[in-house]
């Protein structure tokens, strides 16, 4: 092609030129390793043989018996459905409140973005060492508050282990839920608001019949991305309890990830992440048809 | 009523800072310090040896003594990988803003069939859980030898934030008027020469705005910098996991290194707060 060819594209109306570079990465990053991904499902490395051999539908068969991923399924339905309330009703009540032009509040939304810009793996190391059970600053003040035994190491008993994870993930994304809502309640029009006050509606009454209805779409929103991230919840468990103890805090992510790597079932491991795929797939279509979401 | 909800803002926010606090203020720590009980909120003495040590130098200046190590903490020295994650977070950065401006521009502007569908799977893309990525990425990375490479992790973190910029990059191109696009075009101006001359001259904020998006979704992410690299390259997060060892954990050069790696995120983010919520909704919330 001469340098005038390649120009004329350039230059004319058709998408093509714009969007080929996007299409192509895309196509790399998206569909061949899904090709990939779902050709493993079908294979398994065999250390004696340290080679991958065909297994036909093996891997599914396993994960069908696998209570193991079972388990998985069920922690990352807990995490996702307790954190996904707490943020959103944590979030809203928040805005709700910073929602006014009072001294200092500019400066506490600036404070509230800082939680955003935390590796969630190190935020998951801060907690770690907050809740640790000799020297843990969040043991001391729940143990203060006697909600706690001194002795108690939060994150190695098998029933209080998700929800030790649970608040660094809901500190460090609650912020995300109000900077969001406050945008919302931001660009409300205050007619019907004026229309209540006359009739003399009560705070409540307008938070029901206006605020929300006319906030679903922003919920909505929230919901769906922070939801996609929370189904694949993996840092805050990698780095606090790696899964433990027992299997209380494996999430689906983590199960793939250590089948593939810690234990090198790399067929298993692809089979799992798939399943994980097509979960948050239907999941967040189903969510976008529901609530008509669109960008 | 106004005093109550003034001092209810600041006690929430409060609480939602302390582990910011608490985080940094064990960075300036002695070990004696940090494993204390009850533990210390404001009455220790101050340390500048956790980031001496974590970034390999003598900041020549100190409060008290600097004898103390911390148990298990030994040398971490960390400055290499701060790099690291500058030149992956920042090359995957140029990529994806590069790639998208060009998308977005097209897809605000041009009218062709599959249009909404095409956005579509744009956005589709941004609920691949990362593992269902990784795992098959690992295998193909090992094939091409990109493993443990600068440019392996930098395709994969641009490559993940494509959906992030495009979506936001299109929302800030909409709010610029078509009309001005049609009278170029009616002047005889190439789209191209529209996009170059008009529209991103005209967008510069927003263009800023998604490149701070994208370099802190790169800075902050895990799994794959977990993943695609070994001994090599490690991006902060990855180092920070790392302290953990069997002799103990370096809490005090962890937390330097998580203050290090908050500080200059954070004050890029405050440059381009305006746009924070649009570019966190993926351009489908205005502010």
């Amino acid at each position: 092609m001469s340098v005038t060819q390649v120009k004329r594209i350039a230059i004319s109306d058709s998408p093509w030129p714009w969007l080929l570079p996007l299409v192509s990465l895309l196509v790399v990053f998206t569909i061949y390793p899904l090709i990939y991904n779902i050709w493993l499902s079908f294979h398994e490395f065999m250390p004696r043989k340290r080679a991958l051999v065909f297994v036909g539908f093996a891997n599914w068969v396993q994960l069908w018996h696998d209570t193991r991923f079972w388990g998985a399924l069920g922690v990352t339905f807990v995490y996702f459905t307790i954190a996904l309330a707490c943020e959103i009703v944590l979030g809203m009540a928040v805005a709700l409140l910073l929602d006014a032009e009072l001294p200092g509040f500019g400066a506490l939304r600036a404070v509230l973005s800082m939680t955003l810009v935390i590796p969630p793996a190190i935020a998951g190391m801060m907690f770690l060492l907050m809740e640790d059970p000799q020297f843990g600053v969040l043991t001391y003040l729940l143990n203060m508050l006697g909600l706690l035994d001194k002795a108690t190491p939060i994150l190695a008993t098998s029933s209080l282990a998700l929800a030790g994870v649970l608040v660094a993930e809901i500190w460090q994304w609650t912020p995300f839920m109000v900077l969001i809502f406050m945008a919302g309640l931001r660009s409300l029009p205050p007619e019907p608001y004026e229309a209540a006050m006359i009739d003399g509606a009560s705070s409540l009454q307008m938070f029901r019949r206006l605020t929300l209805p006319m906030m679903s779409r922003v919920i909505a929103v929230a919901a769906l991305l922070r939801g996609i991230d929370l189904f694949r919840v993996f840092d805050y468990v990698f780095v606090m309890t790696s899964g433990g103890p027992g299997t209380s805090t494996y999430s689906l992510s983590l199960y793939a990830w250590q089948q593939t790597f810690s234990f090198l079932k790399w067929g298993y491991g692809a089979t799992l992440s798939l399943v994980s795929l097509a979960i948050v797939m239907i999941l967040a279509n189903l969510f976008i048809r529901a609530f008509k979401v669109r960008w | 009523m106004r005093i109550f909800r003034t001092l209810a803002g600041w006690l929430v926010v409060a609480f939602f800072f302390f582990p910011i606090f608490f985080w940094t203020s064990v960075a300036f720590r002695n070990a004696k310090d940090i494993f204390s009980w009850p533990p210390k909120f404001f009455e220790f003495e101050p340390t500048v040896r956790n980031f001496e040590q974590v970034f390999g130098i003598s900041l020549g200046f100190g409060f008290g003594t600097q004898e103390t190590v911390n148990p298990g903490g030994g040398n971490f020295y960390m400055a290499p990988r701060l790099w690291d994650s500058i030149v992956v977070a920042s090359m995957s950065t140029v990529l994806a803003i590069v790639v998208a401006t060009l998308a977005a521009y097209c897809l605000s502007r041009m009218q062709f069939r599959g249009r909404h569908e095409f956005v579509n799977w744009v956005l589709s893309t941004r609920m691949m859980p990362p593992v269902a990525v990784a795992i098959p990425m690992f295998f193909i990375f090992k094939q091409l030898n990109l493993l443990d490479t600068y440019l392996g992790l930098i395709l994969v973190h641009g490559l993940m934030n494509l959906p992030l910029a495009v979506l936001l990059l299109k929302s800030f191109f909409d709010d610029i008027p078509a009309e001005i696009d049609e009278s170029a075009l009616l002047d005889g101006a190439s789209r191209w020469t529209i996009f170059r001359r008009i529209v991103l001259p005209m967008a510069k904020g927003g263009i800023a705005a998604s490149a701070v998006l994208c370099f802190i979704f790169s800075w902050t992410e895990f799994l794959f910098a977990l993943t695609l690299t070994q001994t090599g390259i490690k991006t902060v997060p990855v180092v920070s996991s790392t302290f953990v060892t069997s002799i103990g954990t370096a809490w005090g050069n962890m937390a330097a290194l998580g203050a290090a790696a908050i500080v200059p995120a954070f004050i890029v983010v405050l440059l381009v707060q305006r746009h924070l919520v649009r570019g966190l909704t993926m351009g489908s919330l205005k502010q």
